[in-house]
């Protein structure tokens, strides 16, 4: 690594010699020279085959094979695509016609009440619900959505709020609480963060949910609702929708009620399990969530979404998150690109040494 | 976060944002004229060449498997247009000296052309890290993102080059100063 201090004379003679003033790079005037790729952006790529997919899953993997610093951020946007997974907007099939009159239903939604449960179980136990922290994790769910100002769950045990997540659409922030600890997670979404999250939005993973395989179960009627019910079972686009190493999503399946009469979802079952992935904690668990969809298109306050931390919480940070993941599965940080401290250390004294020489 | 930047600037332009496009273009355009210029013998084609390297990336850009890696791509196109370049030019040159049978022109300050052909002697991949070094007076981190390389290994290719750069010119009888 240390360059030789004799040839140091000749730093300045190639700067002199090979050293220009940085041009200026004019795009308009580039576009004005190539109106077919000027043309070409301007159409977005219409014929190309990447596709929305591809791209999700390359964000994904990038964010996720990030530095130490952006993992709260990391964090957090794994967590808030769980909130999407069974949002509103999950409904299965590919081309049925009632299928397609819901999609189009679902769009025209303003604001949506959800309640429901969220129940984590241990693979083979399916009675055993997981326990974390003295609690177990059998929540129940209420989610606030609105196609204006954004989407909020917050999760109950008893009538202790555990978790809230907040997606504020206009601010373009995420943010996490976690009352009992009186911690929180904020995800400040620039443009490249936001666009992120629009891929995760429930318009986005519809249509990926599109492609999955279904069979219609026939009538049911679910709290006075004369309802179909389809029966789903793994949307393989679903499942590659994340890296295995944020979700491992081994198995999806469930049930989604829609009201025959107003051709919208009035009900969503899903089952998944998920192998050790960085969204569990590095452990195999099986996810139970049931939503019920309630008032559609009432006035939700804007305050709902609110995305300023309460007073008195701290951010989390990754010591306040290790001593709760379990140590052989501390290993599997590694895939996340977190490296050990002594590591990190080294590195640093690497480059601080390579700097040193390169000043020589 | 520059990688990060780099990719959804590039989903953007993929998404009908050209000046996403432009963003990549003014982040990376003095890095491409720089690797150009280590192949091209005039700043003038290597401006030329690092644009339509530009004009091929953007063609390409949905075709771009890794979009964190744009610099070290578009870098690679750059190269692969202006050794392009360079082979034109020379067929150029061979004619028209075959036609006006003229000798090349060897009045040019001798330093500076004894320094040229210390760089021209140098393997393309040591002249470009010098070139991106000293055009722009770029910093490791800056030229690891258009070369795809790490500090370390660009470290390692200067000083390689700077080596066989001091041989040369001791050889052709330069001094230290």
């Amino acid at each position: 690594m240390k360059h030789d201090k004799n040839n140091k004379w000749l730093d300045p003679l190639l700067s002199k010699h090979v050293h220009r003033e940085p041009a200026n790079f004019d795009f308009q005037k580039w576009a004005h020279k190539h109106p077919n790729e000027a043309r070409l952006l301007q159409s977005g790529y219409a014929d190309s085959s990447r596709n929305a997919k591809t791209t999700v899953q390359n964000l994904w993997r990038f964010i996720m094979e990030s530095k130490i610093t952006r993992y709260s951020a990391a964090a957090v946007i794994a967590l808030a695509m769980t909130l999407v997974l069974f949002g509103p907007f999950w409904a299965p099939g590919n081309g049925n016609v009632v299928l397609a009159d819901v999609q189009q239903n679902v769009d025209e939604i303003e604001t949506l009440i959800i309640r429901g449960t969220k129940t984590f179980t241990r693979p083979g136990e399916p009675g055993s619900v997981l326990e974390f922290n003295g609690m177990k994790w059998e929540f129940d769910l209420v989610k606030y959505f609105s196609q204006q100002h954004g989407l909020v769950e917050e999760g109950y045990i008893g009538d202790k709020l555990i978790y809230r997540f907040t997606f504020n659409r206009p601010k373009r922030q995420t943010l996490l609480i976690l009352p009992l600890y009186k911690k929180y997670g904020i995800f400040a979404s620039t443009d490249k963060q936001m666009l992120l999250l629009e891929n995760g939005t429930p318009k986005g993973i519809i249509n990926l949910l599109m492609a999955g395989d279904y069979k219609e179960l026939g009538r049911e009627n679910i709290n006075g609702v004369e309802a179909e019910v389809f029966e789903y079972q793994d949307p393989g686009t679903f499942k590659e929708l994340l890296p295995k190493v944020i979700a491992d999503i081994q198995n999806i399946k469930g049930k989604v009620w829609i009201a025959i009469k107003e051709q919208i979802p009035v009900r969503v079952e899903g089952d998944l399990a998920i192998g050790k992935s960085f969204m569990t904690m590095f452990q195999e668990l099986n996810l139970h969530e049931v939503n019920t969809f309630g008032d559609y298109n009432i006035e939700l306050d804007e305050d709902i979404f609110d995305t300023n931390p309460p007073e008195g919480y701290t951010e989390i940070t990754l010591s306040d998150i290790l001593p709760f993941i379990p140590i052989e599965a501390k290993a599997g940080f590694a895939g996340l690109g977190i490296a050990p401290a002594g590591l990190i250390f080294w590195k640093k004294r690497r480059r601080k040494r390579a700097k040193a020489n390169r000043h020589e | 976060m520059r990688d990060l930047e780099d990719q959804i600037l590039v989903q953007r332009a993929l998404q009908s944002d050209p000046e996403s496009f432009g963003e990549l273009c003014r982040r990376y355009y003095d890095s491409l004229v720089a690797v150009a210029r280590s192949i091209l013998p005039d700043r003038h084609l290597a401006e030329d060449a690092a644009q339509e390297a530009l004009a091929a990336a953007c063609r390409d850009l949905a075709k771009l498997k890794k979009p964190e890696r744009f610099g070290p791509w578009a870098g690679a196109i750059c190269r692969n247009v202006a050794k392009d370049m360079l082979r034109q030019l020379r067929k150029q040159q061979e004619r028209t000296e075959a036609n006006a049978g003229n000798e090349p022109d060897y009045q040019e300050d001798d330093r500076k052309a004894i320094l040229d052909q210390a760089l021209q002697q140098l393997p393309q991949h040591l002249r470009e890290a010098i070139f991106l070094r000293y055009y722009n007076e770029m910093s490791y981190e800056q030229m690891a993102r258009v070369l795809g390389a790490t500090e370390q290994m660009i470290d390692g290719r200067l000083r390689r080059a700077k080596k066989k750069i001091a041989a040369y010119l001791m050889k052709k009888g330069f001094r230290r100063q």
